[in-house]
Formats: C-alpha cells, structure tokens, sequence
C-alpha cells in the first residue's frame, strides 16, 4: 500500500492522541470521579468502564463538603503565600548569584559554583532532618515563612540564570557602564530585562514545586491553619475512617486549577525557556 | 575635544606568560581622527577599553582633557563608545536606547529630547526612534550605536571595530558617513579596526600596533610609503606588498641588489646606505603597482595568473622563487601562461634588515 501525506498524517494524528489519553486518563479519572459519590466511584472502575472517564450521573456534594468542612480555603491561601514568595524570593536571589557568579570576577568563583551545583544532587529526603533542626533553630517551624525559606536558594535556578547570563553579550553591560550605570542598576535595567524567558521559565517551575510540595510543609507544619494545600488535601478525612475518595479528588481537583490556568497563561515563556535552556522536562 | 595621553601604559593578564601590551605611549591630540590598527591579538582592542575605563591597567597612566582619568569610572571620563556588535539594549527602544545615558545624568527631558531628535536628524534616523533593535538593519542599528554616542557630546569618541558586521557596500558608506561625521563635530576620535583600508581611509594618523606594541605611527601616506618595519610594510597595502630576498652587490657604477639571476641597480640616493650591506643578504620590498610594465624591461617572467579587476589587471608570477603580484593596466593584453617583461620602480622600493624587520 503507498503512504500519500495523508494518511501518514492521519498515522501521526492517530499516536498524538493516544499518547495525549496515556497522558490525560488520570487527570480525567480524578475529576470525573471528584463528581461521583465512593460507591459509583468503585462500580466504574470494577470492571473498567468508559464511565471512570465522565461524570456520569455527577454531584457537586464532595465540593460542598470539601468546602464546608475542611479548611481547604485557608489551605488554598497559605499555599498561593508560600508559592508567591518562593518564587519572588528564589528569582531574586538566583539571579544575583547567579549574575555575580557570571560576571564578577572573583577567585575560586567556578569552586562555588560547583559546589553549590553539588547540593543539587542531594535528595528533599536526605536534606529532611538538618532542615527540620535549622528551620525550627532559626524559630520558624510551624510557619509559612519556614515552608518556603529552606528552599530560596535553588542550585536549579542557579545553574538555569547562569547559562542564561552567560548568553547575554557582555558589550550590553559595557555600553551600560559608559553610559553611567553602577552593578545594581545595570542588573535591574539591563540584565533582568533580557532574560525574561529564563526568569520566567525559573519562576513557572519553583511555583510548580513550591505548589506541590507535600514532604516539607507536613515535616515543619503541624498547626492546621497554617497548612498547605497538599497537606491538607491528605489530612481532611479522620485518621480513624476510610479516606472518602470523592471528596480527597475533588481537593486534587480544586488544587490542580490554578496550576493549569498558569501554564496555559505561561505555556508559550515556559516551552521557550526549556527549549533555549536545553533544558528537557 | 579633549588631548588624550597613554602614559607608558601596560596591560597583563594572569593567564598570559608575557605582557598583552607593553610600555604603550601615545598623544592624541584635540579633534584629531587615530586608528587604532593591527592583526587580531595585537592589542588594540585592549587599549581602547582601557581608554574607555572597561579594563583596568597593569602599568601606567592615562589623561584625557588634562585630567588623569585612569583610575575614574567610564562615566566621569567624558567619552562615548561605539561597539562592534552595536550593543543596542534590545528591550529599548531606539529613543531609549539614545536616551539611556542621558536619562541616567539626570538631565532635563525637553533638553534629552531635543539632543535625541537632533543626533536622529543627522544620522537620518528620525523615523526609526519608536522601534526597537531587532526591527532594524545592520546598518541602521550601526547609525542608532552611533546616535547613542553622538547625544552624550562626549569629549572623545571611542569605536571598536564598528563596521566589521555590515557588508561590504554597507562599510563603505558608513565610512564616509564616519568620516564625514567627524568633519562636523571635530570631536577627538579614537577608531580601531583590523581592516587596513578603513585604516587608511579614515584616519588623520595610524597607529599599527604589533604584539602590544606600537610598530610605526603616522599618516596614512607615510606608513604606506615609508614603512619602518617590514610588518608594516606586510600589513598596510592591499594587495599586500611582495617581499624578496636579495644580496647586495658591489657594481662598477655603485650598488646593486642580486635577486636570484635579476640585478637590479640601486638609485644614488639609496645606495649609500646599503654600502655597510654589501655582500649581505636583505629583503626588498615591492609593492605590486611598482612593478612596470613599459617596454624597458628589467627582466622577463612566465605569467602564473592574470586577473583582471576592472581598472587594473593584477598578475601573478614567480620571481627568485617567490611568488609575486603586479598591477598592471588592463589595456596591456597579458596572457596566463605567456612571457611579460617587468622592470621595477626603484625610487619606489623599500629595503628591510631581515634580521630586525626595520627599513634599512
């Protein structure tokens, strides 16, 4: 059989969208189920049926209680406080270090650079226990400030802005200099203004990991109303009843909005940084 | 317009073993136009950024406008630059771009304005001032780099290699247009390049540089004329000049230079100064134009290549081994491959030590 355009066209379109339902099944799983009480919930999924995939026959009665009864409001806020400020905090601090490891020239700069770059290789695991004992020396355990504080200073973004900085012509700064522009000036006037896409790309991913984040924020936090979102969304049943799985999809689903909503508003910096970065996700 | 002073001045770096550039000496002095030029690594490039106050000096002093201004930051030494790659702040605008130093100053806006449509007038440039870099071509980007620089009404223009990224017929105009600006602000210019013909053609003095060190200063004439070193003599001129090793001969009638089986009779004027030579070996240079071809022949070579360039035709042939090259005039019907008598403009000849390279 001869291959015309096509049909290796429509070959094409045929694996994007099945690779994009590999993709998407467990997303539409939870948000279809988040509509369902526990009993339709299992009956769909025992024997697979395509109902698992709709809110066939829906409810908004696992929202109403998630909202009613939790504190998934103050969650969601502590959350949006923490990523917020780990993302101003992270961009600003990785981009001074980041523009000094580039442009500064000091002895032992690359030395620094490699051994901030090595804390990169440590796993959130390892880091736990010394982070837990620092934080709570420093008094800020049981706050937002000690959920989002250990992790401001990202061997990632460094690394990230470095490669960035280092694209930018150094004439730029020179121009800037005979023009009569001091370091700071030249860093904000000049610099940040033309790596956007990696500032971007940078602040995209640690409000990712910073929404995310479930390990730390359960180590250091124990006062609910400081909780954040993933937390919460683990802890809202009673330790001594089945989880209720309705209402536990419907805060994966309440959680996962606002992420989705920015990468749709940021695909295009995001996708463009990865790429420029060399960065693969 | 300011005097402008190198002091002895030096440059190491740590990497380097030996100096980039040593015991530098120059004055510049009020509205005059030097080129800075040499090959790649010589320096020069090295030089105006300290002048311009991006890199520190190893050794020695600068002045600029009677001030010593070698320890000042580049704000504070009244200059402007011009960059090679034009570096235009790409999130500005090119009103912004002009603006940004004057801005920075804190000069008063209907003042910044006015400098800003002013320089744009002159560069014509006045209908690109609300577009931004990328929107604009190599050569309007380089009027732009040029207008950021003429607004400050800077006490000494500094341009480092500004025409290097435009294209040939591009370079040209923007030479005359440098020149001509110049002219009408008879600011002190600082320009450097490797580009010889730029050299020649801008400057009011040129300064080639080698291995961090002044080679010859002078007027374009006199350095293509009177060479003081064989590198020089190498390095201005295009084509380059050609260089062939000779013995000086004792004749009855007085000195003459042996190259391979052509004796070639030294000009009286010449000839003295090549007495303490004889029976010695030098090199000779000669550049392809002074090679004649007017019917009193000096000798007769196998023509290698002929190309004809449109006002000149430039032969190529092997003289003494060496392969040489000769402009000669288009209307003589030279053949590859055919016989062509040559003789050689004497008074026009430079002779070089071949063990020191300098002009004997």
């Amino acid at each position: 059989m001869k291959s015309t355009p096509l049909r290796r066209g429509l070959f094409v379109a045929l694996v994007i969208v099945l690779i994009l339902c590999c993709f998407l099944a467990p997303y539409a799983w939870i948000v279809a189920s988040s509509f369902k009480n526990q009993l339709t919930l299992f009956n769909d999924v025992t024997p697979l049926s395509w109902k698992a995939f709709f809110p066939v026959g829906g409810t908004f009665e696992n929202y109403r209680t998630l909202f009613e009864r939790t504190n998934v409001l103050t969650a969601l806020l502590n959350t949006a406080i923490v990523s917020g400020g780990q993302v101003a905090l992270t961009l600003l601090l990785c981009a001074m270090a980041a523009y000094s490891l580039t442009r500064i020239k000091f002895p032992g700069a690359r030395i620094v650079f490699v051994l901030i770059l090595l804390t990169f290789l440590l796993p959130i695991e390892a880091m736990m226990v010394p982070l837990y004992q620092v934080v709570s020396g420093l008094g800020l355990s049981n706050t937002l400030a000690g959920v989002m504080i250990p992790w401001i200073a990202s061997p990632f973004g460094l690394f990230l802005l470095k490669q960035a900085f280092e694209e930018l012509p150094v004439e730029l700064e020179d121009a800037a200099r005979i023009d009569g522009a001091g370091h700071v000036r030249i860093f904000f006037s000049i610099v940040l203004p033309n790596v956007k896409v990696p500032m971007l790309t940078l602040g995209l991913i640690t409000f990712l990991f910073s929404w995310n984040s479930f390990l730390w924020p359960l180590v250091i936090v124990q006062d609910p109303a400081n909780q954040v979102i993933q937390v919460a969304i683990a802890q809202q049943g009673s330790p001594t009843q089945l989880p209720n799985w309705g209402e536990t999809f419907a805060g994966a689903t309440v959680a996962t909005l606002p992420l989705i909503l920015l990468f749709l508003a940021l695909q295009k910096y995001f996708t463009q940084g990865m790429t420029t970065s060399g960065i693969k996700g | 317009m300011a005097d402008v002073s190198l002091k002895n001045v030096g440059k190491t770096y740590e990497s380097a073993s030996t100096n980039t550039i040593e015991d530098l000496n120059l004055d510049i002095h009020s509205g005059e136009f030097v080129v800075l030029v040499g090959p790649s690594g010589c320096g020069k490039s090295t030089t105006l950024r300290m002048i311009a106050g991006l890199e520190e000096l190893s050794d020695g002093q600068i002045w600029i406008g009677g001030r010593r201004v070698d320890e000042r930051e580049p704000r504070e030494r009244d200059i402007a630059m011009v960059f090679q790659n034009y570096a235009l702040y790409p999130h500005m605008t090119v009103a912004q771009n002009m603006s940004f130093g004057l801005r920075l100053a804190g000069m008063d806006k209907a003042e910044i304005r006015r400098r800003v449509e002013d320089a744009a007038q002159v560069l014509d440039i006045s209908a690109l001032l609300e577009r931004r870099p990328k929107q604009l071509s190599g050569g309007q980007r380089q009027r732009v780099a040029m207008g950021r620089a003429m607004v400050r009404d800077p006490a000494v223009f500094l341009f480092d290699e500004p025409l290097s990224n435009l294209d040939a017929k591009l370079r040209g105009q923007m030479r005359a247009e440098i020149r001509r600006l110049h002219k009408r602000l008879s600011a002190t210019t600082i320009y450097v390049t490797h580009d010889q013909i730029e050299a020649m053609t801008l400057a009011d003095r040129v300064v080639v540089l080698n291995k961090g060190r002044i080679e010859q200063q002078g007027t374009p004439q006199e350095l293509y004329e009177r060479p003081a070193t064989r590198f020089v003599a190498g390095f201005i001129g295009s084509p380059t000049m050609n260089f062939l090793p000779a013995t000086v001969m004792r004749t009855d009638a007085g000195v003459s230079l042996q190259i391979g089986d052509v004796a070639i009779p030294v000009p009286t004027a010449r000839a003295e100064a090549l007495r303490r030579h004889v029976g010695k070996g030098i090199e000779i240079g000669i550049r392809p134009e002074h090679f004649l071809a007017d019917g009193a022949a000096a000798f007769i070579t196998t023509v290698d290549m002929a190309e004809l360039l449109g006002p000149t035709t430039l032969v190529h042939f092997t003289l003494a081994g060496v392969a040489c090259s000769a402009m000669l005039p288009p209307e003589l019907a030279v053949r590859e491959g055919g016989e062509q008598a040559l003789r050689v403009a004497l008074d026009r000849i430079s002779l070089f030590d071949p063990d020191t390279g300098r002009a004997l």
